[in-house]
């Protein structure tokens, strides 16, 4: 099956989960890089974003979910751990490009470090020099580690591109640079739940 | 249900090359030893090359088993190697998109490189770890390159 046949198949089957929705097509206007990923190239987990907004940081974030819940913000591309008394750990991300967003309640189903690669055929029919299969490690795109998001094949990653945090860039993942997705592994525990929201917060 | 599913849409484009040089003709190389002018033959003709394989890396031994497995998985995608008009074999090199024909080469070290005519162990070449019927595995020369791709397991497809 093609990309547009998939995903117009898979668009209805968010639609009709009442898990995940679709965002709108109205939604804000969305900076979409067009910017390729590039396995092989080398990120190792002490990649950090080290300033910036999308630096990892301790911010006041009110909101009615439990400590321990992951909060994730696509307009803002920001990924929230509430800790309570009105704080949150707040981390930069890259979110899925326009037509690759989506939101819903989760829960962490499963937790990998260097996690494997398989390119799509996609890629592969244009970089025909890559491994159908790419074992966990720095070069891969999937980053350092990766959190699982229910049954679905979303998941919270690393990247091996940290220059792509808080663009909209992915195809529906979350990624953080590795050393912050490290950071934030180590923190998350099976079961935990997680909130995408689309809507900008009031 | 519950269940969503969507599929990874990953586009891509490397621009990412070697830097190292070689010794060619006596000249010093200031990165890397070369292992020889090429002159002798290799072992093995490449028509062992020559088939549809699945292909798989890794970088830790410890990923070696499994990853031939996924090697094999990918017979679904086969990498298609064929035959080149001098007798070499039809193959591509790191980050280049466009097909070359590549020749076996053997070194003075013993080892057998697969890459561009011309002396072995060019920064291009790959070196063969080991070969057989059914499968081979390769790494390439470049430090770099090989950092970024690891090792890499061809196995053929189509035959028990």
């Amino acid at each position: 099956m093609n990309v547009k046949a998939t995903l117009a198949v898979l668009g209805a089957l968010l639609l009709s989960s009442g898990v995940v929705s679709r965002a709108e097509e109205t939604e804000p206007k969305v900076i979409t890089m067009d910017v390729s990923d590039e396995p092989g190239r080398i990120s190792n987990d002490d990649v950090r974003i080290e300033d910036g907004p999308y630096k990892r940081q301790v911010v006041f974030y009110r909101t009615n979910a439990a400590p321990g819940t992951l909060v994730i913000s696509t307009p803002e591309r920001f990924l929230y751990l509430v800790l309570g008394d009105n704080r949150a750990l707040r981390y930069g991300i890259g979110v899925g490009r326009q037509g690759f967003q989506w939101s819903g309640m989760v829960t962490i189903t499963r937790r990998t470090a260097w996690p494997d690669w398989t390119p799509p055929p996609e890629m592969i029919a244009r970089q025909p020099y890559l491994p159908r299969f790419m074992a966990g490690g720095p070069g891969n795109p999937m980053g350092a580690r990766a959190l699982y998001l229910g049954a679905t094949v979303y998941r919270i990653h690393g990247t091996n591109q940290p220059e792509t945090i808080g663009q909209a860039i992915s195809s529906g993942c979350f990624r953080l640079a590795n050393g912050d997705i490290a950071d934030l592994y180590e923190r998350v525990l099976l079961g935990t739940k997680v909130i995408v929201r689309q809507a900008k917060e009031l | 249900m519950r269940a969503i599913v969507l599929g990874a849409l990953l586009v891509a484009a490397l621009d990412l090359s070697g830097c190292l040089s070689t010794t060619i003709g006596g000249l010093t190389s200031p990165l890397a030893p070369t292992p020889g002018t090429g002159d002798a033959p290799a072992p093995y003709s490449a028509d062992k090359l020559v088939g549809a394989w699945g292909v798989a890396s890794y970088r830790e031994e410890k990923d070696r088993v499994r990853t031939e497995a996924q090697a094999r998985a990918q017979c679904r995608l086969p990498y298609v190697i064929k035959r080149g008009p001098t007798d070499g074999v039809i193959m591509h090199v790191a980050d280049d998109t466009t097909p070359h024909e590549l020749a076996l080469k053997k070194g003075t070290d013993g080892k057998v490189y697969l890459g561009f005519a011309g002396p072995p162990g060019d920064s291009q070449d790959r070196v063969i770890l080991s070969i057989t019927d059914k499968e081979f595995v390769t790494r390439y020369v470049d430090p770099d390159t090989n950092t970024r791709y690891g090792t890499f397991v061809y196995v053929r497809c189509g035959k028990a």
